[in-house]
């Protein structure tokens, strides 16, 4: 009997599924995942179960983490017997909300192409007898699915994991539902108004500009929501401890970001919230209901503008640009790019980086955490030196050009592995000679352009006026150098094309890289410059640093030296290397 | 002159092409038929070392091409089956890398894309991103991409897909002119039409192995019939006609 009552239900789902209406919801929700705008991108396709995974994992790490925090042993050991679990849990779930946050906005940024119809979905659906309506509404419940999955997602293993970290310093199990139930509630629907947020700042862009202009703006728009979002993950370290020590209502500007708001709504639900955060939680509701209206609005009238408009729009407008070469370009030509592989590839890499939306998003987001970095140490700076001249030259303001370095050549060199339009490096494969060993040295060129201009024409003034000509010299001779030696470590075995090769998303030596970059950064940017504020009080002292580099120059060579040809030629695909290789001797 | 010696391809054992032999000699225009999955675009794969050989060679003046790629590269203009670009780049702006990655003097470059861009009618479009070209204009960036360095082997991979009437009569007759100026084409075509008026000899592949090969006029002449005919005596044993009736019998069926 109940087996088939079940029977019944999924024979009707099934039936549903296939009327026209959810037909068509399922292709959007698909299109969302894989694609969407104007190009045919193979370039990072990543499967649906495979981006939930990742979207998954932050928040389900960090859960773990906090058992260190958390353990009622660990606390013992410390002496800390009588904590308050909703005080002392306000700094992660402030995190754990900006996280939702950045990450929900970023899935947003990253999907933005593909959750409007496009022109291919209006060439294959306008034709078939299915009303202009119809589709809209597909396409709002494959987006409001979409939401509620991205929502769901990451959120999960925290709304699960941090509550049962909590909850077990605690011997009521009511204190475990009800932390779990406000925690949920709350990186949910931050989620979602991240979500709704990010559309709706770029669909009124949508909405009001014409659409060759809005197409036009639309990527630095993104850019900056991404570095915005990676901000405000960002203010996670600090402003937990900035609204502790309020002792009256929140100041203005800390009203004016979201996060705080639904802090405050958990706080308040968990009946914890003091004036602070009641001030703050009175904003969720308008706030939340705001950015759902408004992107429902533009919604609408994005889709009347650019849908159903589709075919009126020309397809390839030109756009006058001078195509001749800029000075600048003409002299790098002559004096830097050597080789006809080096012009034509700089160009090209260029023109990817500023161009493929994927690349500029990875890079904003690595670009966004290194300048709230820098701005950090430049806070720290001020606060304890008083003057900016001061500051400039102390540990933390000297730290400021390494940092941006750092993270502007790691960036680089993470984004020249993300392939673009795979189908395209044919042209590639037929001109290049794979047995130059180009790649190497064009890599170095793109990254130390992207550092050294900034430095001699931005910092070597600054520091010059804070400090004095030798000061100057000095600490821009050192981040020069330095960025030249990490450029040369980060290119070891590097030996192809940026953008061109395929790329396994998960190897063997990744997690050795990641703990490479921690131990870089602090190598790089911070116990350098702590050893520059010290040499500087006495220059002499800065010859110190020449084993150090000669040693940090050698390495790469060395490793160089030892490889043999055929590891030095160039690829354009990259096979994850396997436990047992079938020697096809057969064939 | 370029000699195909004895090509095989397999992939994982599969044959794609088998044993296939036949030389390209200055001022003639090679045409390439056969049905999908003859092996077409393994040969052309092959020719431009694209892929190499599970046996045999390609061989330029006698010396076997992947002996010297780079070398043989510069002699070669192609032009793929997909028109494969970058999207982001506009089409100067491809003209432009592609000619910088031959070795191109820049101001020889610019002034032949200049020009080229003004005959195959795109100049309008130069500084149009590709993503925003339609297939005839992401074809059009691929043939002047193929001919703008004067190349002496050309290799033409269903060249006319999405080309207008006029541009593709233009490209008939550029072939055509190619071979009288004595440069080796080799004219991959799904298109018996065409290869029958712009080749001067041609090859037919079915399931990866020659079955003709001779000049259009003799293969012709041979069978007494056109090449239409002829390919499909050759290739296919199908009787297009009752499968049209068939099609038309499914459709018109009551469901």
């Amino acid at each position: 009997m109940i087996g088939e009552a079940i029977d019944g239900v999924i024979r009707g789902l099934e039936k549903r599924r296939k009327r026209p209406f959810w037909r068509m919801v399922q292709l959007f929700v698909a299109r969302i995942f894989r694609g969407g705008g104007e190009s045919d991108s193979e370039g990072l396709d990543l499967g649906v179960g495979l981006v939930l995974t990742l979207l998954a994992l932050p928040g389900g790490f960090v859960s773990i983490l906090l058992f260190e925090k958390y353990g009622t042993l660990l606390q013992w050991m410390r002496g800390a017997t009588n904590i308050d679990p909703f005080a002392s849990t306000v700094p992660d779930e402030y995190f754990f909300i900006t996280l939702s946050m950045a990450v929900t906005g970023m899935v947003a940024v990253w999907r933005w192409e593909a959750i409007f119809p496009d022109r291919r979905d209006y060439m294959n659906l306008v034709p078939l007898p299915v009303s202009m309506r119809t589709i809209f509404l597909a396409n709002l419940v494959a987006v409001l699915f979409l939401v509620g999955l991205v929502a769901v997602d990451v959120n999960a293993a925290s709304s699960i994991l941090f509550p049962l970290v909590v909850g077990a310093t605690q011997s009521a199990f009511l204190f475990f539902l009800q932390f779990a139930a406000v925690h949920a509630l709350g990186v949910v629907l931050s989620s979602v108004f991240s979500f709704f947020a990010v559309f709706s700042v770029l669909g009124l862009g949508m909405a009001l500009l014409p659409p060759r202009a809005f197409k036009k703006i639309s990527p630095y728009i993104r850019t900056l929501v991404v570095m915005y979002l990676v901000t405000l993950l960002c203010t996670s370290f600090a402003l937990p401890d900035l609204l502790h020590r309020q002792p009256g209502s929140a100041p203005t500007w800390m009203r004016l970001l979201p996060s705080c708001w639904f802090l405050g709504l958990s706080q308040l639900l968990l009946g914890h919230a003091d004036r602070a955060l009641l001030s703050l939680a009175r904003y969720t509701l308008p706030g939340f209901g705001t950015v759902m209206v408004v992107a429902f609005c533009v919604y609408a009238a994005g889709y009347r503008r650019h849908f159903v408009r589709i075919a009126e729009m020309t397809e390839g407008e030109s756009t006058e640009r001078a195509a001749r070469q800029s000075a600048v370009g003409r002299w790098l030509d002559r004096w830097v790019l050597c080789t006809p592989f080096q012009r034509g590839c700089f160009q090209f890499v260029w023109k990817t980086v500023l161009r493929s939306e994927a690349h500029r998003l990875v890079l904003a987001g690595i670009g966004g955490l290194g300048l709230v970095l820098a701005s950090q140490a430049l806070l720290t700076a001020l606060q304890s030196e008083g003057s900016w001249s001061n500051a400039l030259v102390s540990r933390d303001g000297l730290s400021i050009p390494l940092v941006l370095a750092f993270f502007v050549i790691v960036g680089l060199r993470l984004v020249f592995e993300i392939p673009v339009e795979l189908r395209s490096n044919w042209i590639f494969r037929l001109t290049l000679d794979a047995e130059k060993h180009e790649c190497e040295p064009l890599a170095r060129k793109v990254m130390l352009e992207a550092v050294l201009p900034w430095v001699l024409l931005i910092s070597f003034p600054v520091y010059v006026w804070a400090g004095g000509w030798e000061i100057g010299v000095l600490h821009t001779l050192v981040v020069v150098i330095w960025s030249v030696l990490l450029t040369d470590a980060a290119l070891i075995r590097f030996r192809k094309l940026p953008f061109t090769c395929s790329f396994p998303l998960f190897q063997q030596h990744s997690i050795v890289t990641l703990l490479g970059c921690v131990f870089g950064f602090f190598m790089f940017a911070v116990v350098t410059p702590q050893f520059e504020s010290w040499a500087l009080a006495e220059p002499l002292r800065m010859i110190a640093l020449v084993p150090c580099a000669a040693a940090a120059w050698y390495g790469p060579r060395y490793v160089r030296r030892t490889d043999l040809d055929i590891e030095k030629r160039m690829i354009f695909e990259e096979v994850p290397t396997r436990a047992v290789e079938i020697l096809q001797l057969g064939e | 002159m370029l000699e195909a010696v004895h090509l095989t391809k397999r992939y994982a054992s599969l044959p794609a092409v088998q044993d296939l032999s036949f030389s390209l000699r200055p001022g003639q225009v090679l045409g390439c038929l056969g049905p999908n999955g003859s092996g077409k675009s393994t040969t052309v794969k092959m020719l431009t070392g694209l892929l190499q050989p599970t046996r045999g060679l390609v061989q330029f003046d006698g010396n076997n091409i992947q002996e010297n790629l780079t070398e043989y590269r510069k002699l070669l203009g192609y032009v793929p089956e997909e028109p494969n670009l970058y999207p982001y780049l506009t089409g100067w702006e491809y003209l432009e890398l592609v000619g910088t990655l031959r070795g191109m003097d820049r101001h020889d470059l610019e002034s032949k894309i200049n020009s080229l861009l003004e005959l195959f009618s795109m100049h309008q479009s130069r500084h149009a991103s590709i993503g925003s070209y339609s297939k005839g204009m992401r074809q059009r960036i691929l043939l002047i991409a193929a001919v703008m360095d004067n190349p002496e082997i050309f290799i033409f991979d269903e060249p006319l897909s999405g080309l207008d009437v006029t541009s593709a009569l233009i490209f008939k007759n550029l072939v055509q002119a190619l071979g009288q100026q004595g440069r080796m084409v080799f004219y991959c075509s799904h298109v018996l039409e065409v290869v029958e008026k712009v080749c001067t000899d041609v090859l037919i592949l079915r399931k990866g192995v020659v079955i003709a090969q001779d000049s259009v006029t003799n293969i012709g002449q041979l069978l007494g019939q056109s090449l239409e005919s002829t390919f499909l005596r050759l290739v296919d044993d199908v009787d297009t006609m009752s499968v049209a009736r068939d099609i038309v019998t499914v459709m018109t069926k009551a469901a």
